[in-house]
């Protein structure tokens, strides 16, 4: 039964459900009045961005700023590397830990554990330590081996990221909860790891597998400096450096009206993944306590 | 029984029924071993290799002319703590963390409270507005907050005149410059926060309060003496994990103030990323705060690890 200290005995007026409202609405509409702004902003007439006094509203809806946005930078080019790097990022990061987590959980082999262990210690290393020396490895293989392998490529905005200890982890712990008669079985039928790994432990884990499907997607979207490091030619940029044009325009100070349109096609993507997935994602922070 | 006697002769009998069952064994161990490679290739790479070369490249500098590499030893880590901007950035994380940390975890307990209480109507509506912040990344954080932050037509400073405060130049005032990061920050931070600290709450046995109730507790007396005590595992879970989180904040300083002004927002990581970075590369001497740095976050995820038992079993 879930509980509140904010229960109390038998009442017979609900003033105390009436103002808890009004106070969640209150504090509701503040915390997410960023997102309107922008939202709203975003759709004004370029003119009237920075009107003093600032409305909440757009007098005129128009997309003028959208289209200022799109056609002034090579937008949508910012906007599919994103959507690649992304992509990249989140089918390796599935599959991989698909494989590494069976390992872990089902197959047995001298020394398992400890190397779980080890993929279990990398989760402490921050990436604020290994960005320097990762910037230095891609740099160099991109000198002294192909430039595919350089900075300004997708292979570098991915690489370093394609797996995840925090998702071998989650996925083994749900795949230690599956009954382990149900591979014995399996194995008599004939059937090989492989296939048991594929045909049976994949379909019954479909609700883990998408929910860090899920943080894995948030989390590559939202990358931010790794991609400033390892990219610096224009046309390799992701969306989220992308938003930087508008506002540190050299030549013509910051156009607000297309700052605000391209954060809120930054935004767009893990916003609809949001409406869409909120209580599985919600669900996975709380029984985690990680955001991936 | 019978069986496994028969086994055993078998296996006394014919030995190559041993070698078969040995081969199977190895054969085991090299599919699991594939199974991990890609990842641990990759994490070897890029995690654990790292840290190592992360160490070495921390006691070489770069000679002022040409590309030698010069070993200095310890010699950047010295340099460190007779370095101003350092020292400076080193207080700036510190104050960072004591504005963001206490300010997150107060307003996440208190909201997880509200929405605790199993309301009939709208309690999906408040939670979707309270955790969406959840999915907005650091610099789209950065870009809506200097937004309301603008100087001059900014919604913070006109909401600000409208009860007769003329509001600073947030982002470009040395007093106010760190705060407003920081606010940025909570922001981001909340729906994670009150996720966790809300499903702490939910955790705790109704009876308690129902005792409570019996004994004339009133609300301030329920959360200080039943909630707080026993949330506390998720306190400290909640606690370290923003203090490491303070540590990497990123994106918002970036969009933001770019360290600025005077070096007002420079925390360490800032100072990594612009010592390896921006201008002359000193990429030895920002190695050497990124160790610095490592170790602190280390302590950090270490003890959230610790504590992690702790917090499972609540659940």
């Amino acid at each position: 039964m879930s509980a509140s200290p904010l229960q109390t005995a038998k009442r017979k007026i609900h003033w105390g459900d009436v103002s808890l409202q009004l106070f969640l609405i209150g504090v509701g509409l503040l915390v997410a009045m960023p997102i309107f702004l922008a939202i709203f902003t975003s759709f004004k007439l370029p003119d009237d961005v920075t009107n003093y006094p600032p409305t909440l509203l757009p007098e005129v809806w128009t997309v003028e700023n959208y289209i200022t946005a799109w056609t002034s930078t090579p937008f949508w080019r910012f906007f599919a590397n994103s959507l690649i790097q992304t992509g990249v990022i989140v089918f390796f990061q599935v599959f991989l830990s698909i494989l590494a987590a069976y390992a872990f959980s089902v197959l047995e082999f001298p020394g398992r554990d400890l190397l779980f262990y080890v993929i279990l210690a990398s989760l402490m290393v921050p990436f604020q330590l290994t960005f320097i020396p990762n910037f230095l490895t891609i740099s160099r293989w991109g000198k002294e081996v192909h430039e595919a392998l350089g900075p300004n490529t997708y292979f570098a905005l991915t690489i370093p990221f394609l797996a995840s200890a925090f998702g071998i982890f989650l996925l083994r712990q749900f795949f230690l909860t599956i009954p382990k008669d149900l591979h014995d079985s399996a194995k008599i039928d004939g059937a090989s790891n492989w296939r048991f790994l594929w045909q049976i432990l994949v379909p019954l884990s479909k609700g883990s597998i998408s929910a860090f499907g899920i943080f894995s997607f948030l989390s590559a979207w939202s990358q931010y400096l790794w991609p400033l490091v390892i990219t610096d030619e224009e046309t390799m940029r992701t969306i989220q450096i992308a938003v930087r044009f508008f506002l540190f325009d050299q030549e013509r100070g910051a156009d607000w009206g297309a700052v605000m349109a391209s954060a809120v096609i930054a935004l767009l993507p893990t916003l609809l993944i949001f409406l869409v997935a909120q209580r599985q994602l919600v669900k996975g922070i709380a029984m985690t306590g990680l955001k991936g | 029984m019978s069986q496994s006697i028969s086994t055993q002769e078998i296996s006394r009998t014919h030995p190559a029924k041993t070698y078969n069952k040995n081969w199977q064994k190895v054969k085991a161990a090299i599919e699991g071993y594939l199974y991990l490679l890609p990842s641990l290739i990759i994490l070897t790479i890029f995690v654990f290799i790292p840290i190592v070369t992360s160490f070495k490249l921390s006691l070489t500098r770069i000679a002022p002319f040409g590309n030698k590499t010069i070993d200095v030893g310890f010699g950047n880590y010295t340099r460190l703590f007779s370095d101003p901007d350092y020292l400076n950035s080193l207080k700036v994380s510190l104050l960072f963390t004591l504005s963001t940390v206490p300010t997150g975890l107060i307003l996440a307990v208190t909201l997880a409270i509200a929405l605790s209480y199993p309301l009939k109507r709208l309690s999906w509506f408040h939670r979707l507005l309270i955790f969406v912040p959840i999915v907005i990344s650091s610099a789209v954080t950065g870009v809506l907050f200097k937004w309301i932050y603008h100087p001059v037509v900014g919604y913070l400073n006109y909401l600000l005149s409208l009860i007769g405060i003329q509001g600073p130049n947030w982002l470009s005032s040395k007093d106010w410059a760190l705060i407003s990061v920081a606010m940025a920050v909570v922001w981001r931070q909340l729906g994670f926060n009150v996720i966790i600290a809300l499903a702490g709450i939910q955790n705790i046995d109704g009876t308690y309060y129902e005792a409570a109730k019996v004994d004339g507790a009133n609300l301030w007396h329920r959360v200080r003496h039943i909630t707080l005590p026993l949330l506390s595992p998720t306190l400290f879970f909640l606690f370290l994990i923003n203090v490491i989180n303070s540590l990497q904040t990123f994106g918002e300083i970036n969009i933001l103030t770019e360290g600025g002004p005077g070096g007002a927002t420079n925390t360490m990581l800032y100072s990594i990323y612009y010592d390896a970075f921006v201008g002359t590369p000193f990429r030895g001497y920002a190695s050497a705060q990124a160790y610095l740095l490592f170790i602190l976050i280390l302590i950090m995820s270490f003890l959230q690890f610790k504590g992690f038992g702790k917090k499972v079993h609540y659940q």
